[in-house]
């Protein structure tokens, strides 16, 4: 049973409330408006979050909405590219747009757990011990470089991503929300790195590569940015309890039952697809639809379309996947084989002639 | 490579399959076989050098040399050398032979014997075209144009039988073609490997037929050639006004040979001199004459007016049904000329088989007829339709005994300016010697009647000619001025030299094919013979219209306006003796007896004309006959628009879709495949890898639609997301609108030629052929999965158990 993620709502709610995917539960839940922000709020706020961003990171406006996207579907976000093209800017213009607790780890070799989930420290005055929280409590984190830290490291991280909580000395500390883990990765210059494992990799709920910006964008960068930060003008353009609604506003995106065979059909083709060494696991599947539901409600809709599945599916799969070393060697990426797969999966037929047997691949 | 032995094989037997349109040419069928076997020597020698490989020219060289070598070992041993190579001589030889041929073709008529030359000719021709086959179809690998050389053996063969041969040649002809094709389809799809069935073999019983590789190409190959030669054979057939189907119903008549003794021959001319050297004299008629003293007249069968300088020929006219009670009044007959009604009931044999009525010339009616008959106005004949014949038939007719004066005729104005421009014509290539004659011979005439006594004179009494019916009745356009030379002959060169000669005069004239009056019996009936069998001219006189002549020696009787007038020197006032029984020619009937007939065999007799008028006859039958045709006419000319009908029928269902009440959502999937369809109609083919937006951003894209067009369609899109994948149900109002809106723009942005098209023939209406498909398929299954089709698969299995026992038997 893969746990859902942990409820970023109130405070005191109980972890084993959680344990079911949420989303296949969530439908019968019923969500006040008082407690959520309508969809229109919800796209306001989240264009001013994207245009702040976009100031800063010139013409890469998918990125950008990816990243909101992730944002609201409560995953995490892994940004794997060169150095210089601005995979910290992003994760750092992202959190400071937001009126949110902010920290970035910068992970090195000798970055030790403790480091990041905190450590408890014997106070001699009142006699206990004491929780020093780590760098982990925070409501956007940055990991740099992620793959400089050793293993122990990383899984503490990773650990506390999914889980949404800390323990540490058999005390739990809940995380506060929104919780969302920026961490970017350098592929090139490998040595003495640790690259992240498959397993660790899924708790992303997408990657991203930022890729090198166009001649325009790049003048302008140079015109607007020359001398000074672009991240010293930003300004807090959303407030955390904002996020909260809207995240919340997400959840109640419906996706129809259509929508959701077509994901799991997706998902199932890449595990049996001859190229591809592991497939997607169920959790893949989930942080698909829930991406599809934030990508919707971006767009102001109240229900995901395949075309939002589609949209996300390269970003959301590609870096869960393992091509065999026979693909590797024909260049088939990831990527191309997800591109190849949406090709190749049947999308609902509208006119719903087929048997629903027969759509699988 | 390996010599494709399997095309090769199908290309010799297409060959073979077209000869076999040329068995009716000649009277003995064994020269098939011969071409068989060189055939097959020429197509292994093709395999084998195939094989080797040796280049395609070279297999060519070497098959032509081979198949040259096989006709010298079969038509010229005896001058060959060493009995097998083809020197010098063997080729004077074959030249020789060959120019023979022609010679026998000209000579005989269809069937002909089949003589040494004719025997070349014909296997040397299948061998040539065996030749261009097998060289086209196997060494060059186009399957396609190697039905060029068959279609010409086959034309040959069946345009020479005239009348077409029956459809029994065509189908091995046709069968052979399609063989062909699809052995060489077969071949080009084998080189892309093992060819996977429908079904494995075990499901499907049947599917074993096309053993080896491929059975569902074969399966399919066959389907289609049979439904192929189906529909070529009956859809002519079907069709009322398209004559000469290959079905439609011809003489019943046996072949030669057949029971009864049929009489049969291709020609009617021809098959009169059979009758006339026939050993015995079978009876063909026998009739009674109401007055008695009728018994001078001709029975007539067929008119020939088209002289082509080589021989006569009935033209092919407009024919109708019988007027009823009486036939029109004849052509050119003046009140003043004495014309006695005769009743005359006939009974034709049952053998006597003939699609033309014999009966005296100017009939005016007949009675108590039974079959389908029609009337030729122009000959006054009585032509068979759908292969009506005589065959023991009895009717009556009522004729007129015309008996003018030779005053009267010799009186004659001149005829009526078109008849006398149709029946004078005369081709260029009669020989001078024709004219010159005739010119001659009646010297000093004073005007056409003497001038056609004098001619019959010359041909009965003066000329020296003798009666022969040992001549060949001969062809070529030198037939005539032979004739005149050598002056032997029979009723044919008589009726046909005098014909000519009195065209050359300006008198017009035809020939008319028939019977004399026969022999009386003692009952005091009249018995016609095949030996009565005739031919004789007649010529147009104004006042007495068309006027039998006798200028056969020894033949019929010579009428009595002819015979009195000999002594020349008309008295113009003084009245001629009437006629006495004997004499009395009836001068119109052209009653002369007894050309026995002919034929019935599909090709047949009486000449082109019969068939073009069997052909006509459907056209302007019955009323109901017209109600079927203009009723198929239409359904022609539907069936190409039914595409539209059904696009704009099923536009009006789908967008009709808010005033019939329905549920919003099927209205608004209605709407949608409406405007995919649309679409598809104008070039963009529905994309199921597509969603409805993605979907309609390309028909805006490709289409180039701007402004409200593109609008609607995204809105249309946008509407039909709602309803797949929102909650709760969605309006689906205004689409309807918003589709025309996207069909105007796709109209708007489409070349003239798509506009035509989407309109005229949707490419939507694909949606018919690929409903249909799917419900054949599931009806399919259904009966696959019935108790029939268990039953039917335990049958296959049970078969191929007994094979397989057979087989593991026989190896033990």
């Amino acid at each position: 049973m893969i746990a859902g993620a942990a409820s970023t709502l109130g405070g005191g709610r109980s972890v084993t409330r959680r344990i079911m995917p949420r989303y296949w539960a969530e439908e019968d839940r019923v969500t006040t408006y008082d407690e959520r922000a309508s969809l229109s709020d919800l796209t306001t706020t989240a264009d001013r979050v994207r245009r702040s961003v976009e100031g800063v990171i010139e013409g890469k406006p998918e990125v950008v909405r990816l990243s909101l996207t992730v944002l609201l579907a409560e995953g995490h976000l892994l940004i794997e590219d060169v150095p210089g093209v601005g995979k910290t800017m992003l994760a750092k213009a992202l959190a400071r747009s937001l009126d949110c607790s902010v920290r970035r780890i910068q992970f090195t070799p000798d970055l030790l757990p403790s480091d990041i989930t905190g450590v408890s420290v014997y106070d001699q005055q009142r006699r206990d011990f004491e929780f020093k929280p780590g760098a982990i409590f925070a409501q956007i984190v940055i990991g740099d470089e992620i793959n400089r830290a050793s293993p122990k490291t990383q899984s503490a991280l990773l650990e506390s991503m999914e889980e949404r909580q800390v323990t540490v000395d058999g005390h739990t500390y809940e995380l506060p929300g929104p919780f969302m883990v920026v961490a970017t990765q350098n592929p090139v210059e490998m040595e003495g790195t640790y690259p992240l494992p498959e397993a660790q990799r899924d708790r992303f709920m997408a990657r991203v590569s930022m890729g090198y910006p166009s001649p325009e964008a790049e003048l302008r960068m140079l015109d607007a940015h020359a001398g000074f930060s672009p991240l010293d003008d930003l300004q807090p353009v959303a407030h955390a309890h904002e996020i909260v609604k809207m995240i919340d506003a997400v959840r109640s995106v419906h996706v129809a039952e259509s929508v959701r065979r077509y994901a799991v059909d997706l998902v199932t083709a890449t595990r049996h697809h001859p190229d591809l060494r592991l497939g997607a696991s169920p959790r893949a599947t989930l942080h698909l639809v829930r991406a599809a539901k934030a990508a919707a409600a971006l767009a102001g809709r109240d229900f995901a379309l395949p075309d939002d599945v589609r949209a996300l599916a390269v970003a959301v799969l590609a870096h869960r996947l393992l091509p065999t070393a026979q693909a590797q060697l024909n260049r088939r990426t990831a990527e191309l084989i997800v591109m190849d797969l949406l090709q190749r999966t049947p999308l609902p037929d509208p006119f719903g002639q087929q048997p629903p047997g027969a759509r699988r691949l | 490579m390996n010599g494709r032995v399997w095309p090769a094989v199908c290309g010799a037997l297409a060959t073979l399959g077209a000869a076999c349109a040329m068995l009716p040419l000649v009277d003995r069928t064994s020269w098939i076989l011969q071409a068989a076997l060189l055939l097959t020597v020429q197509s292994a020698v093709g395999v084998v050098a195939r094989r080797v490989p040796l280049a395609a020219p070279l297999t060519i060289a070497l098959q032509a040399v081979t198949s040259l070598l096989l006709l010298t070992v079969v038509f010229a041993r005896e001058q060959a050398v060493a009995g097998v190579l083809p020197g010098p001589d063997v080729l004077q030889h074959f030249d020789h032979l060959l120019r023979e041929s022609l010679d026998d073709i000209g000579r005989y008529a269809i069937p002909a014997p089949a003589t040494v030359a004719l025997r070349l000719l014909l296997v040397g021709g299948v061998l040539l075209v065996g030749l261009v086959v097998d060289a086209l179809a196997v060494t060059y690998g186009g399957a396609a144009p190697a039905g060029l050389p068959l279609l010409a053996l086959y034309s040959i063969g069946a345009g020479l039988a005239k009348g077409g041969s029956d459809w029994l040649l065509f189908l091995p002809a046709a069968a052979g073609y399609l063989l062909l094709l699809l052995a060489e389809g077969r071949e080009r799809l084998s080189r892309w490997g093992r060819v996977f069935g429908g079904q494995p073999p075990s499901a499907d019983g049947p599917a074993a037929i096309g053993a080896g590789r491929g059975p569902s190409p074969v399966r399919t190959g066959h389907r289609i050639g049979a439904l192929v030669l189906g529909i070529a054979l009956v859809a002519p057939a079907v069709l009322p006004s398209i004559g000469g189907g290959l079905l439609q119903p011809r003489g019943r008549g046996d072949g030669p040979g057949g029971s009864g003794g049929t009489i049969s021959a291709v020609n009617p001319l021809v098959s009169l001199q059979n009758s006339l050297n026939q050993p015995e004299n079978r009876e063909v008629l026998r009739y009674r004459v109401a007055p008695p003293g009728g018994q001078d007249l001709y029975l007539r069968i067929v008119s020939l007016d088209r002289f082509d300088g080589a021989s006569w020929r009935a033209s092919e006219r407009r024919i109708t049904n019988v007027p009823m009670p009486m036939l029109p009044a004849p052509t050119g007959l003046a009140p003043e000329v004495r014309a006695d009604p005769v009743g005359m009931s006939v009974a034709a044999a049952d053998g006597y088989a003939q699609n033309y009525l014999p009966m005296p010339y100017p009939a005016q009616s007949v009675d108590r007829l039974t079959g389908q008959w029609r009337y030729e106005p122009e000959g006054r004949t009585l032509v068979g339709d759908h292969g009506q014949t005589t065959r023991g038939l009895r009717y009556e007719v009522a004729v007129l005994r015309v008996q003018p004066t030779a005053a009267q005729l010799a009186a004659a104005p001149a005829p009526p300016e078109a008849l006398l421009r149709e029946y004078t014509q005369v081709p260029d290539n009669v020989p001078a010697v024709v004219a010159r004659t005739a010119r001659e011979v009646t010297a000093g005439a004073a005007n056409a009647y003497e001038q056609a006594i004098r001619l019959q004179d010359f041909f009965a009494v003066g000329g020296g000619f003798r009666y022969d019916t040992e001549v060949r009745s001969g062809s070529g356009h030198d037939a005539i001025a032979r004739f005149l030379e050598e002056k032997r002959g029979f009723c044919v060169h008589f009726s046909f030299s005098m014909a000519a000669m009195a065209r050359t005069l300006g008198i017009p004239a035809r020939v008319a094919v028939g019977f004399t009056p026969g022999s009386p019996q003692a009952d005091g009936s009249m018995s016609v013979g095949s030996k009565d069998a005739h031919a004789w001219p007649e010529l147009y006189f104004e006042g007495a219209g068309w006027t039998r002549f006798e200028p056969t020696p020894s033949r019929g009787t010579q009428p009595e306006y002819t015979v009195a007038q000999a002594p020349t020197a008309p008295d113009p006032g003084a009245p001629v003796p009437a006629p006495s029984r004997r004499t009395v020619p009836s001068a119109a009937p052209s009653v002369d007896p007894a050309c026995p007939p002919e034929q019935r065999k599909l090709a047949g007799c009486p000449g082109p004309a019969s068939r073009a008028s069997a052909a006509e006859t459907g056209g302007s039958t019955s009323p109901l006959t017209v109600a079927g045709f203009a009723l198929a006419c239409l359904a022609a000319l539907a069936l190409p628009l039914l595409p539209m009908l059904w696009r704009i029928r099923t536009r009006a269902r789908r967008l009709g879709g808010a005033r019939s009440p329905g549920e919003p959502a099927a209205r608004t999937l209605a709407a949608w495949r409406e405007l995919t369809d649309s679409a598809w109609d104008y070039g963009i083919p529905p994309d199921d890898s597509r969603t409805p937006r993605m979907a309609a951003d390309r028909i805006v894209v490709t289409a180039r639609l701007e402004g409200p067009a593109a609008e609607a369609a995204g809105r249309v899109a946008t509407a039909v997301e709602r309803t797949l994948y929102a909650p709760g149900p969605s309006p689906a109002e205004g689409l309807a609108g918003d589709v025309e809106l996207v069909r105007a723009g796709l109209h708007a942005s489409a070349a003239p030629r798509a506009r035509l098209r989407a309109r005229l023939a949707p490419r939507s209406a694909v949606r018919i052929v690929r409903a249909a498909a799917r419900r054949r398929s599931a009806a399919g299954a259904a009966l696959r999965s019935g108790p029939v089709g268990r039953a039917w698969r335990r049958v296959g299995a049970a078969l191929r158990g007994i094979a397989a026992g057979l087989r593991t038997g026989r190896r033990g």
